[in-house]
């Protein structure tokens, strides 16, 4: 019965699609954009080591790269937030990386909420 | 008790308390949380203590370690079964402890990653080879205190104490959707998981017996484990508090090892950034240490083989090949590219599927009066076993559909 249960779940969430499925992953890149964001800020006053910065980015990079892909809808709205998030150079200004987390909370927000 | 012995097992513990996934569901808990899990970190705290407290009495009065007693409690086929699933989680975790020394050395450095796990492998191994049982215990374990930067930075960053003190009562946040539900009921499994690891108990008693206790060190037990545990679960407190206060407002959800010592830095600067890392190094140094010496424990009682640290590697050549080769197989986990991120999850999964098999036979031998005398489990003992037994059952039994219905804790 456990076992048929869990077969259950795991299909189904295997078989989703759409913006709900892809929910964790625009969560994600919201989170590493800010993430982004708070490093390169931190970064700007001087308080992290240039090694550390560095690994952060391409972590950061990779990351969003991983979410990027697992997308169902890459042509969506939030697909093309996340692309164009990929395409910031590494040293983006924190304003810029934090209104691109907004935008995805706000899609986020209104996910969750319909 | 030797006051100077009993500090240094006090600080030992300290520094020894945090592992990776400590740090990963600590920083992910306040950031989504806020201090509404704090009462879960004191809750397992006390279930380790507990558990920690007997698995040391056991080793120090019937001078079983674990494994041995499941084998003759559980019975060769279920103990069997037993031993392979704690196997599968202590590597599992032992290689995400060895991912994140290598993540750790990166940021310190710069180094490519896999350059660096082939080295933190190579030079923990070298440790192991060469150093005693209460060396590698304390050098890392003390080494580990720098932890206590991250208590430092949320001194400094004002915290708001008065949250942080309701955090630790019993609480359900009100308001969250559903699916926010199940997101906080898995990280709650998860802490309960990561607090009160299989290994913690195999390592320590073990360690026990390699130490020749006797009951005239059951005193210094029970104060280590209730002392040592209790101030390193701070530290994970710390961590959670500090990540609530920082990243909530700013929309992170901390997903990388590294953004844990941005909590520091901020406060700090660079200076604070490398104490941390040099903190976070140390303590999951040591933890990589103790699951693959906990594997290699686990089979040799298992088998009946001889083992311990306490011998020259010769004298035990099972023992030592078997820790040799958990550590390459860790090792070849890691360098087949997986993110230790995603073995972390996978390691707290599979360590709180095993807890209640692992619990079970010390908890019945710890009140078994024909083995353990005046020393057995008393009212209270029962009483607090018996209830953390039932915690941990029942986070076995949510943790799996948990994790699917929440995409491991993405929502």
């Amino acid at each position: 019965m456990r076992k048929l249960l869990l077969l259950l779940l795991v299909s189904c969430a295997a078989c989703s699609k759409g913006p709900q499925a892809d929910a964790p992953a625009i969560s994600e890149a919201r989170s590493l954009a800010a993430e982004w964001a708070l490093v390169n800020q931190q970064a700007a006053e001087q308080k992290l080591t240039a090694p550390y910065v560095r690994t952060m980015h391409a972590s950061i990079h990779q990351q969003l790269q991983t979410a990027a892909t697992s997308l169902t809808q890459p042509h969506s709205v939030y697909g093309r937030e996340i692309h164009a998030l990929l395409k910031e150079p590494d040293a983006a200004s924190p304003g810029a990386l934090r209104a691109r987390a907004d935008r995805l909370k706000q899609i986020e927000d209104s996910l969750e909420s319909a | 008790m030797n006051p100077l012995e009993l500090t240094l097992g006090i600080m030992t513990a300290v520094g020894g308390f945090v592992d990776i996934s400590e740090l990963v569901f600590a920083a992910k808990a306040g950031s989504m949380f806020g201090y509404a899990l704090i009462w879960v970190f004191a809750l397992a705290t006390g279930g380790i203590m507990v558990f920690g407290e007997m698995s040391g009495r056991v080793a120090a009065v019937a001078k079983q370690p674990v494994f041995n007693l499941m084998r003759h409690r559980l019975g060769l086929k279920l103990g069997l079964v037993t031993l392979f699933a704690s196997l599968i989680a202590n590597l599992i975790t032992c290689a995400a402890e060895i991912g994140g020394v290598a993540l750790v050395l990166r940021y310190l450095t710069g180094a490519p990653y896999l350059l660096m796990a082939v080295l933190a492998a190579a030079v923990l191994m070298a440790s192991m080879w060469v150093l005693p049982f209460k060396w590698i215990e304390r050098i890392y374990g003390l080494l580990g205190l720098f932890m206590l930067a991250f208590i430092a930075a949320l001194v400094a960053i004002h915290a708001p104490w008065g949250k942080i003190a309701g955090g630790f009562v019993p609480q359900v946040p009100h308001g969250l959707s559903t699916k926010e539900y199940l997101v906080f009921a898995y990280f709650a499994v998860a802490i309960v998981s990561a607090v009160m690891f299989p290994y913690e108990a195999y390592f320590y008693s073990s360690g026990g017996i390699e130490e020749e206790w006797g009951p005239k060190d059951l005193p210094m037990n029970k104060v280590t484990c209730t002392a040592g545990f209790g101030l390193g679960s701070l530290l994970s407190i710390a961590i959670l508090a500090s990540s609530a206060q920082l990243f909530t407002p700013a929309n992170v959800s901390p997903e990388l090892l590294g953004s844990s010592a941005l909590e520091v830095a901020i406060p700090f600067g660079w200076i604070g950034l490398v104490i941390a890392l040099l903190g976070m190094l140390f303590a999951i140094s040591g933890a990589a240490i103790e699951t693959c010496m906990a594997n290699a424990y686990s089979i040799s009682q298992f088998f009946g083989w001889e083992w311990g640290r306490h011998r020259k590697p010769w004298d035990a050549p099972r023992f030592t090949v078997t820790w040799t080769v958990l550590f390459v197989a860790a090792l070849a986990i890691i360098l087949t590219g997986i993110d230790p991120m995603q073995l972390v999850e996978y390691a707290v999964l599979f360590s709180i599927l095993v807890l209640p098999l692992t619990y079970l036979p010390l908890l019945l031998l710890a009140g078994d009066k024909s083995y353990m005398k005046e020393h057995a489990n008393g009212r209270f003992g029962k009483t607090l076993g018996w209830f953390y037994f039932a915690l941990i059952t029942a986070a076995a039994l949510g943790a799996l559909p948990l994790y699917v219905l929440t995409s491991g804790g993405q929502g």
